[in-house]
């Protein structure tokens, strides 16, 4: 029932990494349970919720709805990779301040849409920022605090 | 005051923005995890004639299969004991628990619970509270008489499992005093959570017999006692360990998959984890009541209410649960935060074939409140009075009793209702066609728990807080502000850590915004004590009065001559070889008073008549805080309860086809994202509390209750039709606007 593994090389936060992965495997899953990276949340499976994103060659993708085979050879990045050592992402920074991030399960991946964004769009208005988190669902915060920290994350850089 | 009312980040933030937070599916226990899987039932109500589980135990990577035979026959509740964990004889609704699996992987896991196999008798169902009170209803609980009950659930017969009655005054002379009687119903439907992290738990079972559970909950100490109770193990072998917690809102109290991880885990002799799936999470938790309600409600022509006559039926779900306690509480909060001399309420508490409700955030709060500021607003029009000036007119104040008789202090209701009027009314309203206005007001009861917290000094000079309480919305941080002021010092040199079930001391639950008045109640006098053990050893040393010592900046010194001092770290280590030893204090508290917490919003609305599509132009949001002892994380609450109850309001409902959940994904049930999401305008009313800890009210559950009454009201205000079944959908204003252009 398993499908036959397969290997793959994934370049992860700027370090490569070489698996053996069922071909079913999620790069959710794989990220999760075979790196360990347990950043990166599961809130649906179903690509409903954006817990899960993260940047795929630069795009950013639901980690739960890839197989981790289709990964192969490319690059991701995660919220592991966000800080540069002890120095926080400005997007990190401005979301502790704000008071974006309430219970930090959608964090991660509001964190990684974030920037996502600001890579493509490095001064986004309020309404280009909302429509680059509409996928992420977030629960508590209202996502006001959010959009306020990621306009404030675009002033900095 | 110096920490508590700045806007400081939540001591945890770092971790939470990095992804190193440990949330509920990150923990890693050491041994190979099995993945656990649980067999529901597929219909609502039917008799159970046959369980096999013989094919799922064949299968290889199988390690345990537990059903109700592998369990004592314990019958469970905190108010009636009606739940059996695993169903033995009957399901009662889509999603019952048969049994559960244990496998080496996921899709063994999957495969195995496939191959169970149950027979079931199908029999008829009911899912609506007013059906199930019907003579001719399905009996969903046969033995019920039998069921042990608290003395304080009354009147238990068919499908009602408590009925609580409150009279006050004469509500018949009430009535014949009434210029004018208004009668109105409402119907809202059952909404879920919808925390992002779903219930997930890690059991293990070591070879004394003691299970460690690692678990998101709100609740340690009683899902530890409900653990133990349902597996009939000694409490104490039974340690729960709380995880950081992806969104509760109250969907996280009660025990759902955790007693079934710990006997697979007993029984398969390895560490066992439960992911519930979206799916399973919207079906096999603790939603939010749904309520049918009347308001009948007496008015003098100047607007004065004379009398309310209020039926309410909340559909409990298949067991009791919390939805007795819940509804004799809506009982207390029907009337509104009025003071109104006659009253009557019956308040139904009925067993459904749904899953069992729980306590979402500001429990019958939206439910009640949408239909009592709904008719205030409808009375007001008719009498042609400004719903603002109705409202104030009969207003509570301190003083006042609940209609169940206790005595109201700090209320601000007033105060609350007119600034959210004059925040709207600051700005005129757009010009166009299809624009409304509406608001509503709503209080909360905030009570207290029995609670305990320990504070230390460090030898360093640091603060340490010991407690047991989860972190749901930044207590850590407010417990933190709270020491951090009594002790001057900073943030920075204060620790907070939430320890488990074995070490930590009896700390509240996490609801019902009482987690900081209690918890903080406790660190506040702790802190106290911790500050006069300091000035002891200061006292000596500094050869001063203890009375006359001061602490700031994290040093002691003598009041008038600050260069008589000795710093918190030199203290440390003086205690150590100081007659009185570390300095430590654990302190509990119990039975606080409790204390009203309003919230008053007003929205602003343009409503498209072709479509029905409601766009929130503006939403105020006004809420009496107390002293905010962290506005920054006020805020927060206050406007992500907003947008949880904007969801009620206009998108989110559970809805049911022959007992069968339609909607149970994140696509179908519409939670609230960043694109229907309005800004909020928020103001804190700030008196201190006198029942609260530096003054502190309650802040998370009054904002998630006005907001459909409030969406109701502008909706109404803007095109002239009345919905009184939620959520307000464009389907439902079409269907009124164009029922209202017929003849
Ligand atoms: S977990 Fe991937 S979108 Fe929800
Ligand atoms: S902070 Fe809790 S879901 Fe966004």
């Amino acid at each position: 029932m398993t499908a036959e593994p397969i290997r793959i090389t994934v370049t992860v936060n700027g370090e490569s990494f070489r698996e053996e992965v069922p071909a079913t495997r999620s790069l959710l899953d794989f990220l999760r349970d075979d790196l360990g990276l347990t950043g990166t949340k599961e809130g649906c499976s179903e690509g409903e919720c954006g817990a899960c994103a993260v940047i795929l060659d630069g795009r950013l993708v639901d980690a739960c709805l890839i197989f981790a085979a289709e990964a192969d050879g490319r690059s991701v990045e995660t919220v592991e990779g966000l800080a540069d050592g002890e120095e926080l992402h400005p997007l990190q920074r401005t979301f502790a301040a704000a008071g974006a991030a309430q219970c930090g399960y959608c964090t991660p991946g509001m964190l990684m849409a974030c920037k996502s964004l600001l890579d493509r769009n490095p001064s986004p208005t309020r309404e280009e920022v909302t429509h680059g988190i509409a996928g992420n669902l977030c629960r508590c915060t209202g996502y006001g605090t959010i959009i306020q920290a990621v306009m404030e994350a675009a002033k900095e850089s | 005051m110096k920490v508590v009312g700045q806007e400081l980040p939540r001591v945890e933030i770092l971790e939470k923005v990095t992804g190193q937070s440990v949330f509920g599916a990150d923990v890693s226990p050491a041994g190979r995890v099995l993945h656990g899987k649980m067999v529901r039932s597929p219909h609502p109500h039917a008799r159970i004639t046959a369980v096999r589980t013989e094919g799922a135990e064949r299968l290889p990577g199988v390690r345990a299969v537990v059903t109700a035979a592998d369990l004592p026959p314990v019958h469970y509740g905190n108010f009636v004991r009606d739940e059996e964990y695993f169903a033995r004889t009957k399901v009662r609704y889509v999603g019952d628990r048969i049994a559960a699996v244990a496998a080496v992987d996921e899709e063994t896991a999957e495969e195995a619970a496939r191959l169970i196999e149950v027979d079931y008798q199908v029999l008829p169902a009911v899912t609506s509270g007013p059906e199930a009170m019907a003579p001719e209803a399905p009996v969903i609980h046969e033995d019920h008489a039998d069921y042990w009950a608290q003395p304080s659930v009354e009147n238990r017969r068919g499908n009602v499992c408590g009925h609580k009655q409150i009279m006050r005054g004469d509500p018949e002379r009430g009535f014949a005093e009434a210029d004018r009687i208004f009668e109105h119903r409402f119907h809202v439907p059952m909404v879920h959570q919808t925390y992002i992290e779903p219930h997930t738990v890690l059991a293990q079972f070591d070879a004394s017999g003691k299970a460690t559970v690692w678990v998101p909950t709100q609740a340690q100490f009683p899902l530890r006692a409900a653990i133990a109770q349902i597996l009939r193990m000694p409490m104490t072998k039974v340690r729960v360990i709380p995880t950081e917690i992806g969104g509760g809102f109250g969907g996280k109290i009660s025990p759902t998959i955790e007693p079934a991880a710990v006997a697979l885990a007993r029984k398969a002799r390895q560490p066992v984890r439960i992911v519930m799936t979206r799916g399973e999470d919207f079906q096999g938790s603790n939603p939010r009541h749904p309520f049918h309600l009347r308001y009948k409600t007496g008015v003098r022509l100047d607007g004065t209410i004379t009398a309310r006559e209020i039926e309410l039926v909340l559909g409990t779900g298949y067991s009791a649960g919390s939805g007795v306690m819940i509804s004799q509480g809506a009982a207390v909060r029907a009337p509104g935060p009025y003071r109104i001399p006659n009253l009557r309420i019956d308040s139904y508490c009925v067993y459904t074939n749904t899953p069992t409700c729980g306590a979402y955030r500001g429990p019958a709060g939206p439910q009640l409140t949408f239909a009592s500021e709904s008719q205030i607003d409808i009375i007001a029009r008719e009498l042609g009075i400004d719903p603002v000036e109705m409202r104030l007119r009969n207003a509570f104040e301190d003083g006042d009793e609940t209609p169940a008789g206790a005595r109201l202090e700090d209320v601000h209701a007033r105060e609350t209702l007119r600034k959210a009027a004059d925040v709207m009314n600051e700005r005129p309203r757009p010009a166009g066609e299809n624009i409304g206005r509406g608001l509503a007001v709503a209080h909360w009861l905030v009570g207290g728990m029995a609670s305990s917290a320990g504070v230390k000094l460090n030898e360093d000079g640091t603060i340490g807080i010991l407690t047991g309480v989860v972190d749901l919305s930044g207590a850590s941080t407010s417990l933190a502000q709270i020491a951090a002021e009594v002790l001057g010092v900073s943030l920075d040199d204060v620790h907070v850590r939430t320890a488990d079930t074995d070490f930590a001391p009896h700390s509240t639950i996490s609801a019902g915004s009482q987690a900081l008045k209690s918890m903080g109640s406790a660190v506040l006098l702790a802190a106290r004590e911790v500050k006069r053990q300091i000035q002891q050893v200061a006292a000596d040393k500094l050869e001063a009065d203890l009375g006359d010592l001061e602490l700031d900046d994290n040093k002691v010194f003598v009041k008038g001559s600050p260069e008589r001092a000795v710093s918190l770290r030199e203290v440390g280590h003086l205690a150590l070889e100081h007659e009185r030893g570390p300095i430590v204090s654990t302190q509990s508290v119990s039975r606080l008073v409790p204390h009203p917490a309003v919230a008053a919003h007003a929205a602003e609305v343009a409503v498209d008549p072709e479509t029905g599509h409601v766009r929130i132009l503006r939403y105020v949001a006004v809420q009496d805080v107390g002293t905010a002892v962290n506005p920054l994380s006020v805020r927060g609450q206050i406007e992500g309860g907003v947008m949880q109850g904007l969801g009620q309001a206009l998108s989110e409902a559970c809805t049911f086809t022959d007992g069968k959940m339609d909607n149970p994904n994140l696509l179908d049930y519409k939670i609230f994202s960043a694109l229907d999401a309005p800004a909020v305008e928020t103001h804190l009313i700030q008196h201190p509390c006198a029942s609260g800890p530096l003054g502190a009210k309650g802040v998370g559950e009054p904002p998630i209750i006005p907001p459909p009454a409030v969406i109701a009201n502008a909706v109404a205000d803007a095109v002239g039709v009345r919905i009184h079944d939620l959520p307000i959908t464009p389907e439902k204003i079409v269907r009124a606007l164009k029922a209202r252009r017929q003849p």
